[in-house]
């Protein structure tokens, strides 16, 4: 019974904090004990998680269905790609601290964030299918622009970076970058502004009626959503020292995320890192044996889980083990 | 500087390709006043019905036109097992689930195109024995006159079914008060079933119809969509004269903006205008719609 509990409780919060150290120390040492194919994934599976957590928080805490979040993800990777390579953009010479990778990778997000800071006010008029709507279509102006701005996004032809960091660090970095990220969103939807961004997804209107400021909430989980996907879009663009505006701002971006999120659990800390690792699993095992077609696996598996598991796999383990704790307390007393 | 006779071709060629823009939209509006569902896959559907006519004209040698009829059948087909075998669980759930469920849908579609049918864009031919209309300086070519009658054609038939048939009557109930169409025995369920039949046909007529235009490709989906959307916004929900305005100003404003900017802003002009409208006045043009929900 006891050993049951172990194998299958809800961790407590020591677990969870000794489980989540000994995650963050395993992402630590992958480049050093595997080859650089691993971290390459492993460098991947970063990216998704927070692109993951970043929309989690704005769709799964707050509400907010947005459909444009692969716009924050490539503005983050061409700001960085600005700062560290301006010369490719025909941008003068970046002074010194700027154009650190590091700092470069910092102002991404703050990039991405000061987009949504503009462009916030103005979708959060749409409420529901309107604003899911209205962020695909500012998206896809953001692509449209930058696809046609060829010197400054390199256009069809390409970025090419020149950060100068190498693998090993860049990794390292985003691995910081990541935990940060996600201790922060954590932290943020356990506060007052997290109860807050909850009260106006559950009810809106009740939410106000108790002094709930919807925008306000809205915004805040808008800036934050957005500065980590900006975070993970100049990782991307760190790591891979190539973007193009179909590469970075394409709304594959934007399925993926959807799909983590709703597979893990939307709604949930643990949602995102649940869904990150089956969608790794998912992605490159089922997609070599599947060749093509996997997409369309990755769209019935957006039906399915939404139909059937509205809570997500996380969620379904924890109904779970609730359950067998109702059961084990009946028989015991 | 642009000629007059250059813009008034080009207004013209707008105002014949709004009546398809119409005809997708009036789809989208359908489901959208009947269901409460924004339907995300509609511009996928739109894609099928085009690939529908693309096959049957490259394959049998076709007309597009009996491509379009065959392209009404399948999608009405399509239509109806989406909404049984999907939609129906998460329709009357909030609106996370039906939002989420249809962008997988339009994944899984765009995904397949691209697998069976390829990358490469393809286009239907329309043949006629008949020359361009010539009025004055404008000349209307056929394929684009044909395909504008055609689609206002089935933008009529559509409101004379919803005005003057008592199926019609129903659906326009359900709309109006699900409740009370229930109470005086009307089949929700078959009624949604219907909606998302005809919703669909519609879109793939208009899919048959452009591939005689433009060539298609299985990435169309979510540019049609958001065209589709800034169509019903701009004309209002479930105003039939409101969607046939609206769907003219957008082609009209597209074809304009690729002639003075460039054809590379001709999508970014249509979401401008959209989110434009749906900002400063989500009520539409035509007063009906409902941009709060």
């Amino acid at each position: 019974m006891n050993t049951d509990r172990f194998m299958l409780g809800v961790p407590s919060s020591k677990r969870t904090v000794a489980a989540s150290l000994v995650v963050l120390a395993a992402m630590l040492v992958v480049p050093f004990v595997t080859t650089s194919y691993y971290t390459g994934l492993a460098m991947t599976a970063l990216v998704f998680l927070m692109l993951g957590v970043s929309w989690n928080l704005l769709a799964g805490y707050a509400g907010q269905i947005s459909l444009g979040h692969a716009a924050f993800f490539g503005l983050g990777a061409y700001v960085a790609a600005w700062l560290t390579t301006p010369s490719a953009a025909g941008l003068p010479a970046i002074p010194f601290p700027l154009s650190h990778p590091v700092v470069a990778l910092v102002l991404g997000g703050v990039g991405a964030a000061l987009v949504a800071l503009v462009t916030g006010p103005v979708m959060f008029r749409l409420r529901g299918h309107y604003f899911a709507i209205g962020t695909l279509a500012l998206a896809a102006i953001i692509r449209l622009i930058l696809t046609d701005q060829r010197s400054i996004s390199g256009g069809s032809t390409g970025y090419y970076l020149n950060a100068g960091m190498g693998e090993i660090p860049t990794y390292l970095l985003t691995v910081v970058v990541a935990a940060l990220a996600t201790i922060g969103v954590y932290l943020v939807v356990n506060s007052r502004l997290g109860l807050g961004m909850r009260a106006i997804h559950d009810d809106e209107t009740a939410a106000s009626g108790l002094g709930v400021d919807p925008l306000r909430y809205k915004m805040y989980a808008f800036l934050i959503s957005a500065f980590v996907a900006g975070l993970a879009g100049a990782a991307y663009a760190l790591n891979s020292l190539y973007i193009n505006p179909t590469s970075t701002l394409a709304v594959t971006w934007t399925v993926d995320t959807l799909v983590i999120v709703i597979l893990g659990g939307m709604g949930t800390v643990a949602g995102p890192l649940f869904g990150t690792v089956i969608f790794m699993i998912i992605d490159n095992g089922l997609a070599s044996v599947l060749g093509g077609l996997a997409t369309t696996v990755e769209g019935i598996i957006i039906i399915l889980v939404v139909i059937f598991l509205p809570n997500g796999i996380y969620g379904y383990l924890k109904s779970y083990v609730a359950q067998r704790r109702e059961g084990d307390t009946a028989t015991s007393s | 500087m642009v000629s007059i006779d250059l813009l008034a071709q080009t207004v013209s060629n707008g105002i014949l390709l709004g009546g398809i823009y119409a005809l997708a939209a009036l789809g989208l509006s359908l489901i959208f006043g009947i269901m409460d569902v924004v339907n995300l896959a509609h511009g996928h559907l739109l894609m099928l019905g085009g690939y529908v006519a693309i096959v049957l004209f490259t394959m049998a040698g076709l007309s597009p036109l009996v491509g379009m009829l065959a392209a009404m059948l399948v999608l009405f087909v399509i239509g109806i097992v989406l909404q049984r075998a999907l939609l129906e669980r998460v329709v009357d759930e909030g609106i996370e689930q039906p939002i989420l469920v249809l962008f997988g849908v339009a994944l899984v579609f765009q995904n397949l195109g691209q697998h069976f049918l390829g990358s490469d864009a393809q286009s239907t031919e329309l043949t006629l024995g008949l020359g361009g209309l010539n009025l004055g300086s404008v000349l209307l070519s056929p394929s684009r006159t044909v395909t504008f009658v055609i689609a206002v054609l089935l933008v009529v038939l559509t409101w004379l079914f919803l005005e003057y048939t008592s199926t019609g009557h129903a659906i326009r109930a359900t709309s109006q008060n699900r409740a009370a169409a229930r109470y005086v025995g009307i089949d929700t369920d078959r009624i949604y079933m219907l909606t998302m039949g005809i919703g669909a046909a519609l879109a793939g007529a208009a899919g048959s119809l452009l591939s005689m235009l433009f060539p298609i490709d299985p990435y169309v989906g979510w540019s049609y969509l958001l065209k589709s959307f800034a169509v019903v916004v701009l004309g209002g929900v479930g105003s039939i004269i409101g969607t046939l305005v609206g769907g003219v100003i957008l082609g009209t404003a597209e074809n304009v903006t690729a002639l003075f900017l460039g054809g590379s802003y001709r999508d970014v002009m249509t979401f401008t205008i959209f989110l434009l409208v749906l900002l400063l006045k989500p009520e539409g043009l035509f007063g009906t719609g409902g941009g709060g929900e």
